[in-house]
């Protein structure tokens, strides 16, 4: 196996290939480098993989600010029914 | 839509010790937890206490859990909480099921663990060390016959002894091969360093060359240099810090890994590479504070290491910056039940003093001083510079109220 297709984010099947060199193109931050992406938006909303996400674009930037969360919380933070989000039952 | 005296979301350690607090002191309390137990990550310790006494999860939840039930607090378990909002002091959770309201809400959400990416794992029967553990001690299901745990660690470690009560083989501790991600955990000095203030738990040659040898950072560097190649016993399993697995290998599900040596910095030595033949996984990436919630509550932040990553801003007394809002156990940094349990009972007596007339001074400062003793005295400490990622906090939550 291909190191450089290691899965990260397994909702979105983004592999550590694309993030490494995306961070590296851009050297973005990590809301960037989820955007450009769509590594941590999928059904999990980034559960499993927003550290990674975080780190990798962490690996080219310099000062980090300390008292920010990079990749924001949204809820719903667990899954739930569309119909509890405002929609039908039928 | 119900309002409550005091709602604890959050039913380990922290969670269940506060909401005896309060129920103690004629609070009406509901704890609402995602999981069908009560317990949190208490569930599966199980350990040898220093004293030769054994410290049993499933026994001190139980424990917990009754006296808090006996006091009449209300459980909802099975119950995750998906959203929190505050308008004009009330704070609103909403869970699939109902919509709480209180003045007074405690997170107690505990710790997440923290993912270690690794070529196929992707495949059933790569798990991470903390499942494994639910498995085996609570649910008394086996993971498999044999597998490796990938990450050293002081939770790896525990782990990896656990299982080995249970009769399940580990072949071997190892670390994950180096990338972006993986970084210090994967870099055989960082992780002896961190492994020294745990050396009193191996019965070992592990133990002696951690208390004594290791000292400097040129004797770790000669440590690891040397580190023997077929890796140090505790317990019996292999610490391999010279190890690191490249893949897990399998057509459907795991079948194997493949292990590589590497050098004293975390490279790989080519054509190291050994097929190892198994049928499990456990990824031990360590704990990080579960703070969605208070993220969406709109609690400031602040990222410190010692603690295990972004915690919600808090002063001694497990109160946030946000009227009404506290925090107690790993959701403030990673430490063990005990200290948890302490910091749930200042949350609790803080929620008490805030809900009601009762003057609870000196009740609170005793309390605080517990923490800081229980932390003194720990069995486990998951980080070495605890002491130090609590002053930070501390520290930013004073500069926080002098910038307001």
């Amino acid at each position: 196996m291909n190191k450089d297709e290691l899965i990260i984010c397994r909702c979105e099947e983004v592999n550590y290939q694309t993030l490494r060199d995306t961070a590296h193109k851009y050297q973005c931050t990590s809301r960037e480098l989820k955007l450009r992406t769509r590594a941590g938006m999928g059904y999990c909303g980034g559960r499993s993989c927003r550290l990674m996400v975080d780190k990798i674009a962490n690996s080219n930037e310099g000062e980090q600010d300390l008292t920010y969360i990079s990749l924001k919380y949204q809820p719903p933070v667990r899954p739930i029914k569309f119909e509890d989000l405002g929609g039908d039952k039928n | 839509m119900r309002l409550n005296n005091a709602i604890i979301i959050g039913a380990g350690p922290a969670g269940l010790t506060a909401a005896a607090t309060c129920a103690e002191n004629g609070m009406n309390v509901l704890v609402i937890d995602e999981y069908m137990r009560t317990g949190g990550r208490l569930l599966g310790q199980l350990y040898e206490e220093p004293d030769g006494g054994w410290w049993n999860g499933i026994e001190e939840s139980r424990n917990l859990y009754e006296k808090a039930v006996e006091l009449g607090v209300e459980f909802h378990l099975n119950t995750p909480v998906n959203n929190l909002e505050n308008e004009g002091g009330v704070w609103t959770i909403y869970t699939e099921q109902e919509i709480f309201q209180t003045e007074h809400l405690l997170l107690a959400t505990g710790a997440a663990e923290s993912p270690i990416p690794i070529p196929g794992w992707t495949l059933p029967g790569v798990m991470s060390v903390g499942a494994a553990q639910v498995m085996t001690n609570v649910h008394r299901v086996q993971p498999g016959d044999r597998g490796i745990i990938i990450g050293v660690n002081v939770l790896s470690a525990a782990i990896a002894m656990e299982l080995s009560l249970a009769n399940i083989e580990v072949v071997s501790l190892a670390l994950p091969e180096k990338n972006l991600i993986t970084q210090e955990s994967a870099n055989p000095k960082e992780v002896m360093k961190s492994l020294l203030h745990v050396s009193h738990m191996a019965p070992s040659k592990f133990a002696r060359w951690g208390s004594r040898l290791m000292k400097n950072s040129f004797m770790q560097t000669l440590g690891v240099n040397f580190y023997p190649k077929s890796g140090v016993k505790m317990w019996n399993i292999p610490v391999q810090l010279r190890k690191a697995v490249t893949e897990i290998y399998g057509d459907d599900k795991v079948e194997g890994v493949k292990l590589a040596t590497i050098n004293a910095k975390g490279e790989i030595v080519p054509g190291s590479e050994e097929n190892i033949t198994l049928d499990f996984v456990c990824i031990a990436g360590g704990l990080y504070p579960l703070a969605e919630l208070a993220a969406v509550a709109g609690c400031p932040f602040y990222l410190v290491e010692e603690l295990g990553g972004y915690v919600p801003l808090h002063n001694e007394r497990m109160e946030t910056p946000l009227q009404g809002l506290y925090v107690a156990g790993n959701i403030t940094g990673i430490e063990g039940a005990k200290v948890a349990a302490s910091q749930g009972r200042t949350a609790g007596l803080s929620m008490v003093c805030h809900a009601t007339e009762n003057q609870l001074e000196d009740e609170i400062n005793y309390s605080m001083e517990q923490t800081s003793k229980t932390r003194e005295e720990a069995h486990i400490q998951f980080h070495p510079e605890i002491d130090k990622g609590r002053t930070k906090i501390l520290n930013q939550w004073k500069s926080y109220h002098l910038e307001e």
